[in-house]
């Protein structure tokens, strides 16, 4: 899991880009149990953002929404040990406990953004 | 007859220049003929025609024989043209192809400049040419013409062949041919010689034939036409001769122009259509489910006809503009629920209707079908999905079909259903409304996220393009529907689905081509387009800005083949191999793609990479006030995945 390569560059490059929005979530006090800037790392360079957005906003069939508002850790973590859908299935030899704990100490910490009635173009 | 009388007519008006050119031909071998400009002609003929002559003389020079053929007067590709124009096609796009010079040389100079007058589209990819007309048809409601090389340029044009097949849409396709082996005249004509063109595609286009004479050519030209207008519309290929298209009439006598047959279109047996009017209005929960339904824009107001009789919920598939977006009926965000609720279900020209159903259906649901897909089916490519042991298939077209049934649906309506189905419409629009509430609140969520989220990107388009008389010319499952979601479309042509078959490099040319047939009704033609998609066809793009073809192309730049990178880290989920590598093949970066850059390269107007969500309102204004102008322009928008 620890492999580091060219595809790793290629997806911190990415991270760059998210920068902005991500770093939001530095600024939220550490959930208890997990590393969120780890989890941020985790979430770029495993490929997460692909399907769930950079910030868990989500992307339709390819993949819900997970945050702001993520499952608790231990529903998560049982989402990522047995999916059975488009979601792929991670064993504890791919994705630590620790790892997990990461991710969602990450998409905890995401804020909840604009209100709906607070943005105009969602309002005509 | 009478049809073609009035462009033969025109041709010999318009064929002394050419005549003229052709003796100016046969007379210089190897000297520059002095050109004496006709009256009648345009101020640039005599530099054009000077080259053709330049031309003409390097290749004698060069050991290939000296242009000869019948008088122009006679050439069997300006028959090929008023055939053509009968039938009443426009446009035809092209990439250049000796197989097909005759046909070409007598577009440019006689159906160009002859009524009425066809406009040749300069592509520069057959798949381009095809994905031109596959749009141009959607929105236009009849075909384009293309023309490919023999061999290698229908190989290339094939993938589009098969999206348009899989999209049921007409599209008139011709391919040259040199039969005559005789005639080749290099190892490359060789090279580019097939016995049998067509049948590299002829699992997925609807007809096709190689005529041997002028005769045989108008009719099946004729035919062509008409099975390809015929639902299920479908592409045809026509593999014309060199000779025939060099060669002349015999005698110098145009042969007869078939009359084009009105054709009726299979609607619906009045039995079958009676039993499904009788399950519809007896139903609880009836839910009708529209894919390629509206095949015109009449086919959408039958729709909502249909739907008001019943007060049902409708899901649209977005295989077309099949019914406004805002509607109350319109419950497309709870297909999940409704599919699983319902006790009839009824599928309009439903592609797949096993994936709809697959979930579960409620005990002793009933699901009918009519889809003119059971009248024409091949069997090679597997387009036609998995069986589904509906209840009642009605082997027709849906569009046709719908005025019997909702003719039968008002005559087997009593008062107390009528009472029924108001009080199932109040429900209805309140979760119409409540679905859409979810939607902005979803849109919501990540509104200032970088890279920009797909319903930022497609709600700040939106707001530039509401107010105006916009259509939009690409399928939205990249973009979450976000359109759907968010926008307002009423109107048919405000939406054409996707590509058909799913292959890549359909959107540059089917956009293009969606935004000629809007032209000439000044509507404001939009694509939102994935980056790898648009760099498999990005010479579509210099098509629009050669032809002043206003479109605006927003580039969802997600910098990566995202929908495969799931799959790949599957794979190696399975294998537990780890999914750090997962990434290696998808992703488009080191470097990444200047869209902006090549645009501009290309002659359309561009702004980009947008990164920061708050330009991309800036940046989307001055574009459109580009296409406002009559101009492409694209606008590059660094996005999330999906």
């Amino acid at each position: 899991m620890g492999r580091l390569n060219s595809a790793l560059a290629s997806a911190l490059l990415i991270a760059a880009m998210c920068v902005s929005s991500i770093a939001r979530a530095d600024e939220k006090p550490p959930v208890a149990g997990g590393d969120p800037v780890n989890g941020k790392r985790i979430f770029v360079v495993y490929g997460c953002y692909a399907c769930h957005g950079t910030t868990g906003a989500g992307g339709g069939i390819a993949g819900p929404k997970i945050a702001p508002g993520p499952l608790p850790l231990e529903a998560t973590r049982a989402k990522l040990r047995s999916s059975a859908g488009r979601m792929p299935a991670y064993s504890a030899a791919l994705l630590k406990d620790s790892e997990i704990a990461d991710i969602v100490a990450y998409l905890q910490g995401i804020p909840s953004g604009k209100a709906t009635k607070e943005i105009p173009l969602l309002n005509r | 007859m009478a049809r073609s009388s009035k462009p033969m007519r025109a041709r010999r008006s318009a064929l002394n220049r050419r005549g003229f050119l052709k003796a100016a031909t046969l007379a210089g071998t190897g000297a520059i003929v002095p050109v004496v400009a006709r009256a009648d002609a345009p101020a640039a003929a005599p530099a054009q025609e000077r080259h053709v002559v330049e031309l003409a003389s390097r290749e004698t020079e060069q050991g290939v024989p000296p242009l000869s053929g019948p008088p122009q007067s006679n050439c069997g590709s300006d028959f090929m043209v008023d055939v053509m124009r009968s039938l009443g096609i426009e446009q035809v796009a092209a990439i250049p192809g000796n197989t097909f010079k005759g046909l070409h040389e007598s577009i440019i100079n006689y159906g160009m400049t002859t009524p009425p007058a066809l406009n040749l589209i300069t592509c520069m990819h057959e798949e381009i040419s095809v994905a031109i007309a596959h749009g141009y048809a959607k929105i236009e409601g009849k075909p384009m013409a293309c023309m490919m090389h023999s061999t290698v340029g229908l190989q290339h044009g094939s993938m589009a062949l098969y999206n348009a097949w899989a999209d049921r849409v007409p599209v008139f396709a011709i391919v040259g041919a040199q039969l005559d082996a005789d005639k080749r005249r290099s190892m490359v004509d060789w090279m580019h010689s097939v016995f049998d063109g067509p049948a590299l595609v002829r699992d997925f286009i609807k007809w096709d034939d190689s005529p041997v004479s002028l005769t045989q050519f108008a009719e099946s030209a004729t035919r062509a036409y008409k099975f390809s207008m015929t639902p299920p519309y479908g592409p045809i290929v026509l593999a014309v001769d060199q000779e025939l298209q060099e060669g002349g009439m015999e005698g110098g006598v145009s042969p007869a122009i078939p009359k084009m047959p009105k054709t009726s279109v299979a609607r619906g047996d009045e039995g079958a259509v009676n039993e499904t009017a009788r399950l519809l209005v007896g139903a609880q929960s009836p839910l009708i489910v529209a894919d390629r339904a509206a095949r015109t824009a009449a086919g959408l107001a039958l729709l909502v006809e249909l739907a008001e009789a019943l007060q049902a919920p409708v899901v649209d598939v977005y295989g077309r503009m099949n019914f406004p977006w805002r509607h109350p009926l319109n419950q497309t965000r709870r297909q999940r629920a409704l599919t699983s609720e319902a006790d009839v279900i009824l599928g309009l020209e439903l592609t797949d209707f096993w994936g709809l159903t697959s979930a579960g259906l409620a005990k002793g649901a009933k699901r009918i079908s009519i889809s003119s897909g059971d009248l024409y089916m091949k069997s090679n490519y597997q387009d036609f999905e998995r069986f589904t042991p509906v209840d009642i298939a009605i082997a027709a077209d849906a569009e046709a079909t719908l005025p019997s049934l909702i003719d039968a649906v008002r005559r087997l309506t009593t008062p107390r259903r009528r009472a029924a189905f108001a009080s199932r419409g109040a429900q209805l629009a309140m979760d119409h409304e409540a679905s859409l509430t979810q939607s902005r609140a979803a849109a919501a969520v990540g509104w200032d996220d970088q890279p920009i989220t797909t319903a930022r990107l497609c709600a700040e388009l939106y707001e530039q393009i509401r107010n105006e008389d916009w259509a939009l010319c690409n399928g939205t499952v990249f973009q979450n529907f976000w359109p759907q979601q968010l926008w307002t479309a009423t109107h048919h042509y405000q939406y054409m689905g996707d590509s058909g078959a799913y292959g890549l490099g359909y959107l540059p040319g089917a956009s293009v081509g969606a935004a000629i047939a809007h032209q000439k009704h000044g509507r404001l033609p939009v694509a939102i387009g994935g980056d790898g998609d648009l760099m498999f066809c990005p010479g579509a793009l210099w098509t629009a800005a050669h032809h002043n073809i206003p479109l605006l192309y927003v580039v969802h730049n997600n910098r990566a083949y995202h929908q495969e990178i799931m799959f790949v880290q599957m794979m190696a989920n399975q294998r537990q191999r780890g999914i750090d590598r997962a990434q290696i093949g998808n992703t488009l970066t080191n470097p990444s793609i200047d869209f902006a850059k090549l645009a501009a390269s290309l002659g359309v107007y561009s702004e980009g990479p947008i990164a920061d969500p708050k330009d991309l309102g800036p940046a989307l204004q001055r574009a459109v006030a580009v296409v406002k102008r009559g101009a492409p322009a694209l606008v590059d928008v660094v996005s999330q995945g999906r």
